[in-house]
């Protein structure tokens, strides 16, 4: 699940509970995930600063990323 | 001094009779101004060095050839030779006209005629030639033109034979761009419907430009800014010049193989129109149109797009402006991660406060009969619309759950400061009510869900 997944779920997740049609079983449940969803969320909020890096491909077809100045 | 021996068999000594290499090296130094007047002899006949000896062995200089009827010589002698003198005093030179019955032959080459009020010249460019011109000219348009004089030695015509070639207000740059926009929306590459939404939170960032540009440095700055923990992962390709369009291609298509970028960036700074025409080659079009990863087009500052631009799923003015449209704000989002939390909270808390299913039953039984309550007894019926949100919890009871209440049922019970262990509290369910004990309270972690009361589940105050 990426950063990205995880956002339009929780957006997804709160529209739901805003809305009329759930049953209060399923409206826990959303909220529960939507919980989760967050924690992930925290997580990649968190990350680490990145490194710029140059893309090479080898010769047998895989890649490698090469770390570069600035 | 070597030059081309003519191909019918004529002696060295016949050709430098003619126009030996002396005679005709002042002619050459004068290029330009050569004038090659039909009345007048060759350069080289009227030069006083004329008469120094040929190298070889040669007729006597009052019997050279073509001087009588008995030394005639040959067509193909004449226009090869005029077409060694021609070379020789013409260095390649721009000439402007108009085009004219251009045609395109089917080996490749291009034929036609400059010419203006008075005159005309046959023009020829060559299949290999082609690639320095951005399109074929059409009919009527107005051209200089870098070419060398000569003979079609096969029909004895002058003959420019043309390298490079420009239209009044870049006509043939334009012709070229819209043949290729022509193309890509035949395609089906520029319909809007094409764009891909941009990822809102990429990961991993790809770039195709050059390693040494200024666009990286910006992309690179900016990027870094707005969400440091983005990842930067440059593709390098030249930008511009001499096998540009190909490079740029080729790293496109290994952003597509990676497959491990969410975006890709593909662009240079500003520039001029020539160092910008890699990013109108409609093989770079194409690429940056088939790319698996969405793509953002950054050239430049230029106001008009490029090709580039027009297949790109989304295009950026400069490529500062990539970065940021690519890379959100941390701090946002930081932001926008709370203002989720905080409204998914507030959406559960409403949802359990209120049998909402039950609720509108009992609105909408109440507006049938409304109208008809309201004539007879108004009163009545404010009665039970405030009865509608008492309504509620009934309903939701109905559906097996209870509410937790102190003992005298004064206070709702939401939360473990609520309650005390050995405590006891009242459970209002579906027909009536149950005395409890607590047994144990267990304090739970606010980001791992509801508090948990020993037994049942409890959400702000609804125990299942």
């Amino acid at each position: 699940m990426t950063f990205e997944q995880s956002m339009d779920r929780l957006e997804e997740i709160v529209a739901l509970l805003d809305g009329d049609e759930l049953d209060l079983a399923r409206a826990l449940a959303l909220f529960q995930e939507g919980i989760e969803h967050l924690r992930l969320a925290g997580e990649e909020l968190e990350r680490a600063d990145a490194q710029v890096r140059l893309l090479v491909e080898e010769a047998d077809g895989g890649f490698t990323l090469m770390e570069q100045d600035g | 001094m070597s030059r081309r021996r003519p191909s019918d068999g004529v002696s060295d000594g016949l050709s430098l009779d003619l126009f030996g290499a002396e005679p005709a090296a002042p002619a050459r130094r004068e290029a330009p101004r050569a004038r090659a007047e039909p009345s007048s002899p060759a350069p080289a006949a009227a030069s006083p060095e004329f008469t120094i000896p040929p190298l070889t062995a040669a007729p006597e200089p009052h019997e050279f050839p073509g001087s009588s009827a008995a030394s005639a010589v040959g067509i193909s002698t004449l226009t090869t030779t005029a077409r060694e003198v021609l070379e020789g005093a013409f260095m390649p030179l721009w000439v402007r006209g108009e085009v004219s019955d251009f045609k395109k032959h089917r080996n490749g080459h291009w034929y036609f005629s400059l010419r203006d009020e008075s005159a005309q010249v046959r023009c020829v460019v060559w299949a290999r030639d082609q690639r320095n011109i951005p399109a074929a000219p059409d009919d009527g348009t107005q051209v200089s033109a870098l070419g060398q004089v000569t003979v079609y030695v096969a029909r004895g015509d002058l003959q420019l034979t043309v390298k490079a070639m420009e239209a009044a207000g870049d006509g043939l740059w334009r012709k070229a761009l819209e043949l290729a926009r022509q193309s890509l929306e035949r395609d089906g590459l520029l319909a809007s419907e094409r764009k891909r939404r941009l990822p809102r939170f990429p990961r991993r960032v790809a770039v195709v430009t050059s390693p040494s540009g200024a666009a990286l440095h910006d992309i690179i700055s900016v990027a870094r800014r707005r969400w440091p923990a983005v990842e930067l992962v440059i593709v390098p390709a030249k930008v511009q010049g001499e096998g540009a369009p190909e490079e740029i291609c080729a790293a496109l298509e290994m952003v597509g193989r990676w497959k491990d970028a969410d975006v890709v960036i593909v662009g240079r700074g500003g520039g001029a129109r020539e160092d910008l025409w890699a990013f109108n080659d409609e093989r770079v079009a194409r690429a940056v149109a088939s790319c698996p990863i969405p793509t953002i087009s950054a050239v430049g500052h230029e106001v008009d797009f490029t090709l580039c631009d027009l297949v790109a799923d989304l295009r950026a003015a400069t490529p500062s402006a990539a970065a940021e449209a690519a890379v959100p704000v941390h701090a946002d989002t930081v932001a926008k991660v709370r203002r989720l939390s905080v409204e998914l909270r507030g959406a559960i808390g409403r949802r359990i406060a209120f049998g909402e299913e039950e609720r509108r039953r009992v609105a909408r039984s109440l507006a049938r009969g409304g109208e008809r309550l309201l004539e007879r007894r108004n009163a009545r019926a404010r009665q039970l619309a405030g009865r509608l949100n008492a309504l509620s919890p009934l309903a939701t009871l109905a559906r097996g759950y209870a509410v937790a209440r102190s003992e005298d049922g004064s206070r709702t019970l939401s939360s473990v400061e609520d309650f005390s262990e050995g405590g006891s509290f009242s459970l209002l369910v579906r027909d009536g009510s149950v005395d409890a004990t607590v047994s144990r309270v267990k304090p739970g972690g606010t980001d791992n869900g509801p508090a948990q009361v020993d037994g049942p589940e409890t959400v702000d105050g609804l125990v299942r």
